[in-house]
């Protein structure tokens, strides 16, 4: 991951419909060589950021520069851009090659490409069948390979896995995860977190149009532990474990038929510690395993934070 | 430019596009041939809009008098045509991706109207010359003498009824475009389009002649007919250029300042 260029920059970009305002005052800076989730809840201002930083929607207020070109000057950077926005579109009568082709003809892209896009998007037996009997996975990952026509250096997915089934989610993140190589940054939303959890390096959530965290995955969500999940043998000896761990001066509670002992901040220690008491009171351990809050675990506690600051 | 209308082409070209789009130029060849044979009159002046007389078939432009005198109809299709074109390419969402790809918004619409009416120009050049052959055949039950249709004359009539259809027909695309990009769907512009163009226009002229020379769908039918008794050709041709560029800047405006969403 190369973190020392800025693939996106913007400042203070801002989306007003009328009174309503649907992104605002948003900064967002994304480094060079990342794949970012963008993430928040439906109306969140997703779509509307990704349609500003490809020329299609007019910021009311802001700039900034993508690939190092203004954000009023698509023209400029949209040649090493690609994008699949708010759902793929192409021409139901032509088949999937027919519509590369005629994408690949307007953007002077070269066409040499088309036949290993296929290949990559895993469309290439089905290539020269009309787009109108694709399944919407197969529209979605055409989408993807209109996209990749240019070899671009920044990718901007709205919601690819929309309306996929568990399968196709799957090779959709797959997918994903292979386009992200050669330095090239990849800014993918979706309100499914757990599948961008796996893939994505870096995070940028976002709440009624305006940014509530951005930078890398691994710092949002932690590495340390919340907590030590211990479950004995037999079930009946839970109640004397948490006697023993309470009395070892553990904080304990029980949660779905075993033990989660909180205050991790030495997780081997607590571990050693808790094995060891519960060896000592004569009880055998068929669980210790430390607890780690998913995305969507941390994403709703910043909500709720939020919320909870707005009211108070 | 060249490559919005390349690739316009490579969609248009293919086999079922191009033999519904012959079947369409026989179908209008063979209706208006027969129909403006069929009911030119011996004596007396042309039947209202659309007729013709034996001595005008006799003369030099016979050759293409069907093709002219039903040209006006084109027009009208045309129109619908275009509306739908250019409104399901909002509604479908490809001007959006097709913008990913080249930004220019004017641009990208400008060359897919070239390329729909470099279609509809081979169409019309099909099925002039249907009509002219058709007519050809027709002729003889008229008792007419078709060495006159090939003189020079003769060439230069049918050239000159091929290009103001095909300027008529430029002017009709150029509306029906600019209604599909201001009202973005298809069902919404056609119903505005037809009832625009069909009724309202028709009904109002015929109570209000002074609407044959200033309603934008009649000016443009007689700027495909080569004028017609309310209005000359090069009165109908300035109307027209006023109607289609007024047309044309506001279609450039909303391109231009509008934001693209589906």
């Amino acid at each position: 991951m190369t973190t020392n260029q800025t693939a996106v920059s913007v400042h203070g970009l801002t989306k007003r419909y009328g009174r309503r305002t649907v992104v605002d005052g948003l900064d967002l800076e994304l480094p060079s060589g990342v794949v970012a989730g963008f993430i928040g809840p439906n109306g969140a201002g997703k779509t509307t950021t990704m349609a500003m930083l490809l020329g299609l929607v007019r910021p009311s207020a802001g700039d900034g520069t993508v690939l190092g070109d203004p954000l009023d000057d698509p023209a400029a950077f949209l040649p090493r851009v690609g994008a699949m926005i708010e759902s793929p579109a192409f021409y139901p009568a032509l088949t999937g090659r027919q519509n590369l082709r005629m994408f690949a003809t307007v953007g002077r892209l070269p066409e040499a490409r088309i036949a290993e896009l296929l290949d990559v998007v895993r469309l290439d037996e089905r290539s020269d069948d009309p787009y109108r009997t694709y399944s919407l996975g197969m529209k979605q990952r055409l989408g993807i390979a209109a996209a990749m026509l240019g070899d671009p250096a920044l990718l901007i997915l709205d919601e690819p896995a929309n309306g996929l089934d568990p399968q196709g989610v799957r090779e959709m993140r797959e997918l994903i995860g292979s386009l992200a190589h050669r330095g090239r940054t990849v800014l993918v939303s979706s309100h499914d977190l757990s599948e961008l959890e796996q893939v994505c390096d870096w995070l940028v959530l976002i709440e009624a149009g305006r940014i509530v965290y951005q930078g890398r995955t691994v710092d949002f969500v932690g590495t340390a532990a919340d907590g030590l999940a211990v479950a004995p043998e037999h079930p009946s000896d839970l109640a004397v474990l948490c006697a023993v761990l309470r009395s070892a001066g553990h904080q304990v509670h029980e949660r779905d038929g075993r033990l989660v002992v909180d205050d991790v901040d030495d997780g081997h220690a607590l571990a050693a510690s808790v094995n060891r008491a519960a060896h000592a009171a004569g009880i055998v351990l068929v669980e210790l395993s430390p607890l780690r809050s998913s995305l969507e675990d941390r994403y709703l506690a910043l909500v709720r934070r939020g919320e909870e600051g707005g009211k108070s | 430019m060249t490559r919005i209308i390349r690739a316009e082409l490579q969609r248009l070209l293919r086999r079922r596009t191009l033999l519904v789009t012959a079947a369409t130029s026989v179908a209008f060849a063979a209706v208006a041939t027969l129909g403006v044979w069929a009911a030119a009159r011996t004596d007396g002046p042309p039947a209202d809009r659309g007729g013709t007389t034996v001595a005008r078939l006799a003369a030099a432009g016979g050759g293409t008098e069907a093709f002219a005198a039903g040209a006006s109809f084109i027009g009208f299709f045309v129109f619908v045509t275009f509306i739908a074109l250019v409104a399901t390419e909002f509604s479908g969402g490809t001007y959006r991706a097709l913008l990913l790809r080249d930004p220019h918004r004017v641009r990208l619409i400008a060359g897919k109207l070239i390329g729909a009416l470099v279609v509809a120009a081979g169409a019309l050049e099909l099925a002039e010359t249907l009509s002219f052959g058709l007519s050809l055949l027709l002729a003889p039950s008229k008792d007419i003498d078709t060495s006159a249709w090939f003189s020079l004359a003769g060439a230069g009539h049918a050239l000159g009824n091929y290009a103001t259809a095909l300027v008529g027909v430029a002017g009709w695309a150029i509306c029906g475009a600019a209604l599909g990009v201001a009202f973005r769907a298809a069902p919404l512009a056609l119903a505005v389009g037809f009832a625009w163009a069909g009724p309202f226009e028709n009904i109002i002229a015929r109570s209000w002649t002074t609407g044959y020379r200033v309603f934008p769908g009649q000016v443009l039918a007689a700027v495909i007919q080569g004028g017609t008794p309310e209005i000359s050709l090069a009165r109908a041709v300035t109307t027209a250029t006023a109607y289609v560029g007024l047309a044309a800047v506001a279609t450039a405006i909303l391109l231009t300042k509008r934001d693209v969403t589906s």
